[in-house]
């Protein structure tokens, strides 16, 4: 039996241990949510997430508060809407939002809520030092200009994938995000896994490689699994099809990963456009690799294998299967190894 | 780092449940012992020392004033700027102090020798200005006492100066032992009847004691008034996890300087309140968390602890009924939002102070995830005599609904500021005629800390000082710290002082404190420099409408409560210092 509560009018049904939020969610309803994830969970820092509960003063925040049964709660009303619009106006007053130029623009969870706020300029500026930017690592830009301080890429770093690098400096208006004892991320011990980037709400943690090479809305979208090694990660490729480019990858939230990746499944994907990728087989013949055939290729190993294994013995031959092939590929490799070679040396890069 | 440093934050590790709750307390010792500053070498060993993230331990030590960074003088000149030290001349002090030692706030001298801070409220109100060098204060300042001062320090010498505050108690209760001579001392203590209350709870069950308390009507007195009894009772019942203590010695609102008076000059009361309440609620360990400014007064505490450890009054065999009890203090590094309960927690923790998000609420998980009790000094301080005397003897102080003593302190403009005790409910007139009445012609006062709304002059001709009284009047009794204005005094010049240290107080956690205080902060700063618009009045209206009550912590309703008052209530003083349409902004 699931309990029922009045959600902007409507009744709707909800599990006991969901948060309005979430309920929310489930029945369409958008109410902006800057700094809880599913994965580093309610933080109650932005308080745009607020809603009005009947019988109940002030005005909760629906990411931490927990449905129950017969509550009447408005999602919407005037009143909600102007602690809104004044809590997201806080976030632009200071920040340098130039939504045309930014790598977040079109996939931003502010730039979401002023929309749906209609919020067009903030209504007042706080000036301010100016933030730093880092971007001495090699894969990920950290543009404090734009960070709402949300919390949610030390959370991640600290508590979702335990790389423990990311903290938050200072306090008060002069907070930053800082690597280790305020390193530049390049000399930290940041190992580029680029989980804060992925969960960063806006454009404060991008994709390095990724800068000028399209708009969001242009990219196609392939699902797929990481080719890097058996755990078998899963995740979106964003691919400019007309430029034959992979233009940059997000982990998909679903098993065995939940979005994380590692630095070569999120970062190491120019190989299927390299110009050194292997299209064909190649034979060297007098000291040069020519280009041949499949047969050709087959033939020639074939031939090879069976006269040193029948000259010198099967276990000179070993085989080395990989993790970016499938398991049927590897199985046949193990298989072939040791019934047609007969020989157990057979071992595979994950094993190690 | 030296090898002893190690050895000490290594035993000082092996004391908490988990190692990395050490933290605040080892970077609070490397620094002592290194010569005033965290060096990033210092950081990374403690980081490894503790297996804490150096992420984690940066976050932490960039947190708190007290720790540095960077290298500072060899004497650190940290004046109090807020105020109750601006309404006794601390401006005209700083003045002088920068032109005597002819460096900036923030600078340090070229010898090395001088470091000058402006700093916030040090709990010293009713004797400010008060300047900390190191970890001394020094009260009543004057530029003659700097100068004195500084003639001594340029020497090597630090020199002990006491200043003796105003005091007075009609109740004889919490200042009951204030003049005594060595009240510090177990002795004397014992000799005035104390400890009996520990004796007589002890022949009471944990559940009678919190009825006593309860019936007593005991209201917290760390701002809320909550009903002390009523948050002991909602402790789990059927909780299998140790039930943790905690004495909020915090003591960071300005005008606020009435905990260190029960401290510093009875400790022994807060010792035994604090057994009493342990026994009540089934907790064996108790904390005390100072201020980390206070460093005299925890030494007081400390020595008082030892002492009553040794005699058996703390320790795991209380007065030899195999009851355990004890008590630890705990230092604070500077930071006014730890004075928040659950902040204070994740303090002792060891963190950074951020407010933690409820629920749960600290009765069901605090310190270490474990139930745990949070009170004020002055509410623990109340719990002797409620158990000695009875409950109906602890109502019949005060007035009904608000039952019992309290310390109130005035600051500001008055004859003598000073620590008074009255029962609750006594009229503000009275307790400004304690201390000596008001010098020059009543502006407004701010009755409770700074948080709580300022009232004129007329709204608080009849105010009697109460819980009830104060909320019914649109303002609150918070911690009693009263701060008098008189004509002399633009509200301006207040409300920008107040939201500068909210702005630098906040934690940075919640948008609309972390924002909104600055942005608060800059308007105000334009409109009291003849800058300002009457949009700037109306934007800092409408962010105290929408701040108050959507942050996570309450500090955010601490600073926009007041500062909408005052804008409110003197909004023509506000718009006088607009620049008048037509006239030339240029100029
Ligand atoms: C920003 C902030 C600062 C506070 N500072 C103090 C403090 O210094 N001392 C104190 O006892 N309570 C302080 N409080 C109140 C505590 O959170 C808590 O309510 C209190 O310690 C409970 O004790 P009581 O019930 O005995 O009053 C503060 C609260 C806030 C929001
Ligand atoms: S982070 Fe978002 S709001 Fe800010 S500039 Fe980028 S797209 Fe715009
Ligand atoms: S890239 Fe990974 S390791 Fe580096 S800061 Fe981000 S989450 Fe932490
Ligand atoms: S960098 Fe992004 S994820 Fe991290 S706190 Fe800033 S806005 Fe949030
Ligand atoms: S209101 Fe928010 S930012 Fe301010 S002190 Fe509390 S938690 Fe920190
Ligand atoms: S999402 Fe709820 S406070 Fe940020
Ligand atoms: S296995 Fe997932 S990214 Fe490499």
């Amino acid at each position: 039996m699931s309990d029922c509560l009045i959600l902007d009018g409507e009744a709707v049904t909800f599990q006991p241990g969901q948060t309005v939020l979430e309920v929310a969610r489930q029945n369409g309803i958008k109410i902006p949510a800057l700094c809880y994830h599913r994965k580093t969970g309610p933080a109650g820092r932005c308080r745009v997430c607020v809603v009005e509960v009947e019988g109940q003063a002030g005005l909760p925040t629906s990411c931490n508060l927990m449905a129950k049964d017969g509550m009447v709660v408005h999602t919407c009303t005037e009143r909600v809407l102007e602690v809104r619009r004044s809590v997201v106006n806080l976030m632009l007053a200071n920040g340098e939002h130039n939504c045309i130029s930014c790598e977040q623009n079109g996939r931003c969870e502010l730039q979401d809520a002023a929309y749906q706020l209609g919020i067009e300029i903030p209504a007042f500026t706080i000036t301010g030092p100016k933030a730093e930017i880092d971007d001495s690592s090699e894969m990920v830009v950290l543009d404090r200009r734009k960070c709402i301080q949300c919390g949610r890429c030390i959370a991640a770093c600290n508590n979702v994938v335990v790389n423990e690098v990311l903290g938050m400096g200072q306090r008060g208006f002069e907070s930053k995000i800082v690597c280790d004892l305020d390193r530049p991320m390049a000399d930290s011990t940041c190992v580029q896994c680029g989980e804060c980037v992925q969960i960063c709400p806006v454009g404060a943690l991008i994709e390095k490689k990724a800068v000028g090479k399209g708009r969001s809305w242009e990219m196609d979208t392939v699902d797929t699994t990481c080719p890097y090694c058996g755990v078998g990660c899963q995740m979106t490729l964003h691919v400019d099809t007309d430029a034959n480019r992979i233009v940059r990858v997000t982990g998909r939230e679903v098993e065995p990963n939940d979005g994380m990746l590692c630095v070569k499944g999120r970062f190491g994907y120019e190989f299927p456009s390299s110009p050194n990728r292997l299209t064909q087989p190649l034979i060297r013949k007098n000291g040069e690799l020519e280009p041949v055939s499949w047969e050709e290729a087959l033939d020639f190993t074939a031939e090879r294998i069976a006269k040193i294994v029948k000259e010198h013995g099967p276990d000179v031959f070993s085989a080395f299967g990989s993790g970016r092939i499938t398991n049927e590929n590897n199985y046949a490799i193990a298989k072939f190894t040791r019934a047609v070679i007969k020989t157990n040396n057979v071992d595979h890069c994950a094993r190690t | 780092m030296k090898p002893d440093v190690r050895a000490r934050i290594l035993d000082l590790a092996a004391t908490y449940p988990t190692p990395k709750a050490a933290l605040l307390t080892a970077l609070e010792t490397v620094q002592q012992a290194e010569g005033g500053h965290l060096s990033t070498d210092s950081l990374s060993e403690v980081a490894a020392l503790l297996g804490v993230p150096l992420g984690t331990v940066y976050a932490t030590a960039s947190y708190y004033t007290m720790l540095n960074l960077k290298p500072v003088g060899k004497y650190h000149l940290q004046l109090d700027t807020n105020i109750p030290a601006m309404l006794a001349g601390a401006e005209d002090l700083l003045a002088h102090m920068e032109q005597a030692l002819g460096i900036g706030v923030g600078e340090t001298t070229s010898d090395g020798l001088f470091t000058l801070s402006a700093v916030e409220d040090l709990g010293a109100c009713g004797t400010c200005p008060v300047l900390q060098v190191n970890d001394r204060y020094y009260e009543n300042m004057t530029p003659a006492c700097f100068d004195e001062l500084l003639a001594n320090l340029k020497q090597g010498v630090v020199p002990e100066w006491k200043t003796e505050g105003n005091w007075g108690t009609e109740c004889n209760m919490l200042l009951a032992r204030r003049g005594k001579p060595n009240s510090t001392a177990l002795a004397g203590y014992v000799a005035d009847g104390g400890y009996q209350a520990l004796e007589k709870a002890l022949t009471l069950s944990p559940a009678e004691v919190t009825q006593m308390v309860k019936d007593s009507g005991l209201r917290g007195r760390g701002g809320a008034g909550f009903p002390a009894g009523v948050k002991w009772g909602f402790l789990p019942k059927d909780s299998t996890k140790p039930v943790y203590l905690v004495c909020n010695a915090d003591e960071g609102e300005p005008g606020t300087f009435k905990d260190r008076q029960i401290m510093e000059f009875d400790p022994h009361l807060v010792i035994e309140g604090m057994a009493i309440s342990g026994y009540a609620i089934g907790a064996k360990l108790g904390y005390i968390y100072i201020r980390g400014e206070f460093a005299w007064i925890a030494d007081i505490l400390e020595r008082a602890i030892a002492e009553a450890r040794e005699a058996g009054k703390l320790g795991n065999n209380m007065l030899g009924r195999g009851v355990e009890f004890d008590i630890r203090v705990t230092r604070g590094a500077g930071a006014y939002v730890c004075g928040e309960e659950t902040a204070l927690i994740e303090s002792l923790e060891g963190k950074r102070g951020n407010p933690r998000l409820r629920p749960p609420y600290p009765a069901v998980s605090g310190l270490f995830g474990c139930p745990t009790i949070v009170n004020n000094v002055e509410t623990l301080s109340s719990v002797p005599f409620i158990v000695r005397e009875g409950a109906e003897a602890f109502r019949q102080i005060g007035t009904a609904n608000n039952a019992g003593p309290k310390i109130f302190g005035v600051s500001g403009h008055v004859k003598n500021p000073g620590a008074y005790e009255f029962p609750l409910g006594v009229p503000l007139a009275k307790v400004l005629e304690a201390a000596g009445g008001v010098v020059g012609n009543l502006k407004a006062v701010i009755v409770g800390g700074l948080s709580t709304p300022i009232l004129t002059a007329e709204e608080c001709r009849d105010l009697t000082l109460d819980y009830d009284t104060c909320a019914k009047y649109g303002t609150g009794l918070g911690s009693g710290g009263i701060m008098v204005m008189n004509d002399t005094v633009q509200i301006p010049a207040i409300a920008l002082r107040t939201i500068q240290f909210y702005a630098h107080e906040s934690c940075g956690q919640c948008t609309p404190c972390r924002q909104g205080s600055v942005a608060i902060e800059q308007m105000l700063h334009r409109v009291v420099e003849g800058k300002g618009t009457p949009e700037d009045l109306d934007n800092v209206l409408h962010l105290c409408k929408t701040i108050k009550g959507n942050t996570l912590c309450p500090t955010g309703d601490a600073f926009s409560m007041p500062i909408e008052a005052m804008v409110g209530k003197f909004r023509g003083e506000f718009e006088a210092l607009l620049p008048k349409a037509g006239a030339d902004l240029a100029v």
